[in-house]
């Protein structure tokens, strides 16, 4: 049984940053990368899953989109328990919109053939809160986003999953599986890594795959493949604040002055 | 450079600006007063190193501790620098030659204390104003000067400042703050005279004026005249007072000086100026010292522990200093000016106020030490350098439990040296200890101990793939610890507080408190909330630092009635670091009931029995074997309380050690090299000492066996060379 978690390495930003050229992102110069946070709980989900379940044989398999510098994500993964990783890339992915991304995943679900994928409820940089929910479309699964509590026992028809609503309500659903969920912060405690799983997880090798051996065409993939567009990526004007300077007496004279303008 | 770090440059320029002090030139607005490291001129490499670090720091002048003129001011068994002879100039000129390097200004502090200083090595009798009796020193008296003692004092001036010109100093001062000799004339409360250095305000200010004069005409073409002068003395009008003749000696000497070195307050409340962060936030003299500026022509500078570069940018910008002054920030960060130059503020290691520094002075001169900075008076012996680290020299992974002071600063130094770490925490947060000191009143400041490393080991991570801080984790066992993949592990799992009333004097659990009661609290009992305090609460402690008097403070201003039992002398420590008569007066407003010299002898639900230690007869006798040879003590009472707190000792917390040594066999079949312990979990200590442990740990942890220190270099007299040079070394009598 497996159980597939597609993870992303996302970009947080330096206090200041400068855009690219292009207007359409941010310098990468000015970006930390890390694994996704919500990723942080989907792939504990699914060891936990493992765990509880030793004789189950359950393979939890991370997967992610992206060139080489992608495969620390997958080494975070590995070292917090997952089995196998993979990585898919050629150069034609970029510029791949969400929908582009899950299709990419959706054939690899074809390919691995899960019982559950789990996928963080968004990706903290670019926050579409999309992928997971595009897979199951694309794969024609039972879905349920954003889920607070997940109960699932290997080799079982269906799960049992809880989603917080407005209101305190909680919603309880039960999914055939398989099925894809994605996952709320705060449904488990992630674990961290000891030296040792992290040893081992850097001693692993990773299956690279290009969206062209998964059978999809440059059509389907990057920008031809992806129907939207980022135009422009820009922080908003702000109200910048003044420092007034000089002798008291200038001080004074420009703090009547901005008051006058207020004023008017 | 990232955007901020270019606007930080431009926004701090007014600190960058140079300025003239008569033939010198400062080069910017940084500058480090005297301030006591224990090195004065017998450890001559300590001093060197110590002070031209802060010159690589960027700042502008380093300046010696005070500097005695003559073996009639001797301040022996605090140790003060002496420039007294030759062989002074020679050590001491190591300091001025390492601080020119680095294009920055050396400055030495002449001092004669007259009373305050006891003599206690060179057997001298001090000469002062009128004849008094310290109120800083026991049984020191001066003999009062005629005008043939006058002259000589002030000739002992003259000589020093031309054996200081001859070091290479740039700067020489005339010490007149903190009560020494030139202030004790201009005061009412020391000068009692009345010939013409005594009664009028003139009169009394006439042995400074002469003296700046003798030494401005020996050296005023070679270097600045500097005078550190306390513009306040905070007593009233027996004292100087700021807006009469505080200002009015700055205009009378202004001509004089080329540059004001200004303060407030005594010698034996000199708290007031070096103000602990517990009773004082950056700037507290400002009140006093920024009325100077308003008539001085000169430079002005002066101290009030400046940590934030916008408060400095300020005082500057306002005109209330011209030159930031600076002891402890400097030595908690000696490259402060350098990080905001480059913007770098996240950087700065801020000074926390606990002036643990300063208590090494006041203990009797053993080397200082800081909280914040490890590094700190082990330039020249250790080689350590706060901002460099040797690479890593090896590829073990290394796993530290508990992100307190000593395993945060362990991990924070390996990171910097390269290696893999895990810094593992039951905590929420990195810290240990100092969450819980942190939130004790006035005591807020201490948490930069924690941010600064929370901040250097969030960046450090960044670069560190494999490294981890895992914190709110679930404590490890000797099992986790063994199977961790470590190829070397770090304990600093700290020393909790006692709740069984273990203690210094018995060496022994007190009788009643065996089991954990729900009305005996420990000090983190207190601290976390985690039990219900009763109306009555009692203090019992057995510690000499600060816990029983601010869980004293807490408690009582959560309107609680407090009463402090003490088996020792309450808060000792504490008048080391300057905050005793302030923690004194704060008892005594809050109407803290202290019952001093007791202990107790057992505890019941609801009371405990206290004792006079003094209660045992005071005629020894012997009387036979399981007979203590004192008449018995019969002054137990028992005592109403609801709440019993007990600050009576702290205990390792060993566990996770003593398991991992008992099973040592185990070690090489699970890759593990070697397991060490630091901080609180060996002993308890000082939050300086525990950051020490850690800090050194890391940077010794390829030795052999890096749990011993490896030795430092020792700076001490050497037999078979004379200290005067062209002196003897023999045992020679006068016969």
């Amino acid at each position: 049984m497996k159980i597939i978690v597609p993870v992303k390495r996302v970009a947080s930003l330096d206090d200041e940053f400068e855009m690219r050229e292009d207007g359409r992102d941010v310098e990468p110069d000015f970006c930390e990368f890390d694994l996704n946070e919500f990723d942080e709980y989907s792939i504990e989900a699914a060891v936990q899953i493992k765990e509880a379940n030793p004789d189950a044989g359950v393979e939890v398999i991370a997967l992610t989109i992206g060139p080489e510098d992608a495969d620390e994500v997958l080494r975070k993964a590995l070292a917090k328990g997952a089995d196998r990783a993979i990585r898919i890339w050629q150069d034609a992915l970029e510029g791949s919109d969400q929908i582009a991304i899950a299709r990419i995943i959706a054939k690899v679900v074809e390919r691995e053939q899960p019982s559950l994928v789990l996928c963080g409820a968004q990706s903290s940089d670019h926050a579409h809160a999309e992928t997971g929910m595009a897979v199951a479309g694309l794969v024609h699964w039972p879905h349920a986003a954003v889920i607070t509590h997940l109960d699932y026992r290997p080799g079982a028809q269906s799960a049992l999953v809880e989603r917080e609503l407005e209101g305190g309500l909680v919603e309880r659903l039960e999914l055939e599986t398989p099925a894809v969920v994605t996952i709320q912060l705060g449904i488990n405690k992630p674990r961290y890594a000891s030296l040792r799983s992290i040893k081992q997880a850097n001693a692993k090798p990773l299956d690279v795959l290009t969206a062209e051996e998964l059978g999809l065409s440059e059509a389907e993939i990057g920008v031809p493949g992806s129907l939207s567009r980022v135009r422009r990526m820009f922080p908003p004007d702000r109200r910048r604040s003044e420092m007034i300077e000089g002798t008291p007496a200038q001080q004074a004279a420009r703090l009547l002055e901005i008051i006058k303008e207020t004023l008017h | 450079m990232a955007l901020e770090k270019v606007m930080a440059k431009g926004k701090f320029d007014v600190l960058f600006e140079p300025i003239k002090i008569g033939p010198k030139v400062l080069k910017n607005r940084f500058y480090q007063v005297p301030h006591c490291i224990g090195a004065g001129s017998d450890r001559p490499g300590f001093q060197a190193a110590h002070r031209s670090l802060k010159a690589e720091g960027g700042w502008a002048a380093m300046n010696t501790e005070y500097c005695s003129i003559h073996p009639e001011s001797d301040d022996t068994h605090r140790l003060s620098a002496r420039l007294w002879d030759d062989g002074d100039v020679r050590n001491l000129s190591a300091m001025t030659k390492e601080i020119h390097k680095y294009g920055a200004l050396a400055g030495v502090e002449l001092w004669y204390g007259s009373s305050h200083a006891p003599c206690m090595e060179s057997r001298e009798t001090p000469r002062g104003p009128s004849q008094y009796a310290s109120e800083f020193e026991a049984l020191t008296y001066c003999h009062e000067m005629d005008q043939d003692d006058i002259n000589r004092v002030q000739e002992f001036y003259v000589e020093a400042a031309r054996r200081a010109r001859d070091a290479g100093f740039d700067i020489v001062y005339c010490y007149g703050a903190h009560s020494y000799l030139p202030l004790q004339f201009l005061s009412r409360y020391y000068n009692k005279r009345t010939d013409k250095y005594g009664g009028s305000f003139e009169n009394r200010a006439r042995f400074w004026i002469e003296t700046i004069e003798k030494m401005r005409k020996a050296i005023g073409s070679d270097c600045a005249i500097a005078t550190r002068f306390a513009v306040d003395t905070l007593i009233g009008e027996e004292g100087i007072e700021i807006e009469r003749e505080g200002v009015k000696f700055i205009e009378l000497a202004d001509d004089l000086v080329d540059l004001w070195d200004v303060n407030v307050g005594d010698i034996a409340e000199w708290g007031e100026d070096a103000g602990p962060s517990r009773f004082y936030r950056q700037g507290h003299q400002l009140s006093w010292q920024k009325f100077v500026k308003q008539v001085s022509k000169k430079c002005v500078l002066g101290v009030g522990r400046f940590t934030d570069p916008e408060k400095m940018l300020e005082v500057v910008r306002n005109g209330e200093l011209d030159v930031i002054g600076a002891a402890r920030p400097s030595i908690s960060d000696p490259f402060l000016p350098q990080k905001i130059r480059e913007g770098r503020l996240d950087d700065i290691r801020t000074c926390i106020g606990c002036n643990v520094c300063i208590s090494r002075w006041e203990i009797g001169g053993p080397p200082m030490i800081c909280t914040q900075n490890a590094t700190a008076g082990e330039e020249f012996r250790r080689g350590w350098h706060p901002e460099k680290f040797p690479k890593r020299g090896s590829d073990d992974s290394i796993l530290v439990v508990g992100a307190g002071p000593a395993g945060s600063e362990c991990a924070r130094v390996l990171l910097e040296r390269g290696y893999v770490v895990h810094l593992v925490d039951s905590a929420e947060k990195v810290g240990g200890c100092v969450n819980d000191i942190a939130t004790l009143p006035g005591l807020g400041e201490w948490g930069f101990h924690r941010d600064y490393r929370e901040v250097q080991l969030g960046k450090l991570l960044k670069k560190s793939r494999d490294s981890r801080l895992a914190l709110g984790s679930k404590p490890l066992t000797v099992d986790d610890v063994l199977q961790y993949g470590a190829d070397k592990v770090v304990i600093a799992t700290g020393a909790p507080w006692v709740s069984d009333g273990t203690n210094c004097l018995t060496h022994a659990p007190l009788p009643g408190l065996e089991q954990v009661h729900p009305y005996v609290l420990t000090p983190e009992d207190v601290i976390r909330g985690t039990k219900p305090i009763g109306r009555r609460v009692m203090i019992l402690n057995a510690d000499i630092y600060f816990m029983a008097p601010s869980l004293a403070q807490k408690l009582t201003e959560a309107g609680h009635e407090v009463t402090l039992a003490s088996g020792v002398e309450l808060a000792r420590y504490m008048r080391f670091t300057l905050e005793y008569p302030n923690a004194q007066r704060m008892l005594h407003e809050l109407h803290v009931n202290v019952m001093h010299d007791v202990w107790a002898s057992r505890v019941e639900e609801g009371r405990i029995e206290l004792y006079s230690i003094w209660g045992d007869g005071y005629r020894r006798q012997y009387m036979g074997p399981g007979k203590v040879p004192r008449k018995a003590n019969a002054t137990h009472k028992w005592y109403d309380f609801d709440t019993l707190v007990v600050v009576t000792g702290r205990r390792s917390n060993d566990t996770l050690y003593r398991g991992l040594k008992a099973r040592q066999g185990e070690w090489a079949a699970n890759g593990i090299k070697g397991v060490y312990v630091i901080g609180d979990a060996w002993a308890p200590k000082l939050i300086a000492d525990a950051t020490f442990d850690g800090h050194r740990l890391a940077r010794e942890i390829e030795e052999q066996n890096p749990q011993e220190p490896k030795p430092y270099r020792r700076e001490a007299a050497v037999y078979g060379s004379p200290y005067q040079p062209g002196g003897s070394y023999e045992i020679q009598y006068a016969v």
